[in-house]
């Protein structure tokens, strides 16, 4: 049984939620850009979880699973330690029309496209964020304790 | 003695592994928790220990009985810091168990020492 594999687990997680607090903090930041690289305005960003495929050496010790805990078909998947990031995807919702023929960026119309980020929607995501990596954070310091009361066994 | 706190032990890590696993996808759309039954565990380790036959696999699956989300994920989070910290302590008492049981075999060694 390897210790150590559990703080990659958790690791892992730490590290993706971090990309998605990162994620959140560039739409805030972009909450009011009319111009990218790619032309129109900045679009919302999201990231798309992923459990990992883990190690599968691990996940054979443990597939032997048949009517176990719970009920229906189970895969390696299931057993994934960890998580990784899949994609970061793009919004695709229509910008935001505000009428400003003044600004630079103006259509013959006269309005500008504004992104459609909302304060609130990526201020729950990164709370939701912070909660998690909170969670995996404080998951790394249980398994440090085991480590360390695991190597207490040597000591006289 | 020893081999039954071995195995106490590989137990708790593992449950403290299936732990980390849950809340490192506590965000994953569609994913659901995994556990292990301890007791059923334990008792099948203590009784293959007995026969002398090789420890059996642990034996796991997905978790009855907790409420998926809108995006079919049904992690959660007291649920698994509570499993976290109970695993933990399992392990602490395995070794502590363990420790005595070396001391009492040191204690063999050196008692006509004293």
């Amino acid at each position: 049984m390897n210790l150590f594999g559990m703080m990659e687990t958790s690791g892992s997680a730490m590290q993706a939620e971090r990309m998605r607090a990162e994620v959140v903090a560039a739409n805030m930041a972009n909450a009011e850009t009319t111009r990218t690289e790619t032309g129109g305005p900045y679009r919302r960003q999201m990231v798309v979880f992923a459990a990992n495929q883990g190690d599968p050496a691990f996940a054979d010790s443990l597939v032997n699973v048949s009517g176990a805990l719970g009920s229906g078909s189970f895969s390696r998947l299931d057993l994934a330690p960890g998580v990784h990031i899949a994609q970061v995807v793009e919004d695709t919702a229509p910008p935001l029309k505000r009428y400003d023929p003044s600004h630079p960026d103006a259509g013959p119309d006269g309005y500008v496209a504004y992104p459609d980020i909302s304060p609130l929607t990526e201020m729950v995501d990164l709370m939701g964020a912070t909660r998690a990596y909170g969670l995996n954070g404080s998951a790394v310091q249980a398994e440090k304790t085991m480590i360390t009361s695991a190597l207490d066994i040597a000591k006289a | 003695m020893g081999d039954q706190i071995a195995r106490y032990l590989d137990l708790a890590a593992s449950e403290a592994k299936l732990t980390a696993a849950n809340m490192a996808n506590v965000d994953t759309p569609g994913y659901r928790a995994v556990g292990m039954d301890f007791d059923a565990e334990m008792r099948g380790a203590l009784s293959d220990l007995d026969r002398g036959t090789s420890p059996s696999r642990v034996r796991v699956g997905l978790v009855d009985g907790l409420i998926a989300r809108p995006d079919g994920n049904d992690v959660s989070m007291d649920r698994e810091s509570l499993n976290l910290a109970e695993a933990q302590l399992r392990f602490k008492t395995g070794v502590a168990l363990m420790r005595q049981e070396d001391q009492r075999v040191m204690d063999a060694i050196h008692a006509d020492n004293k």
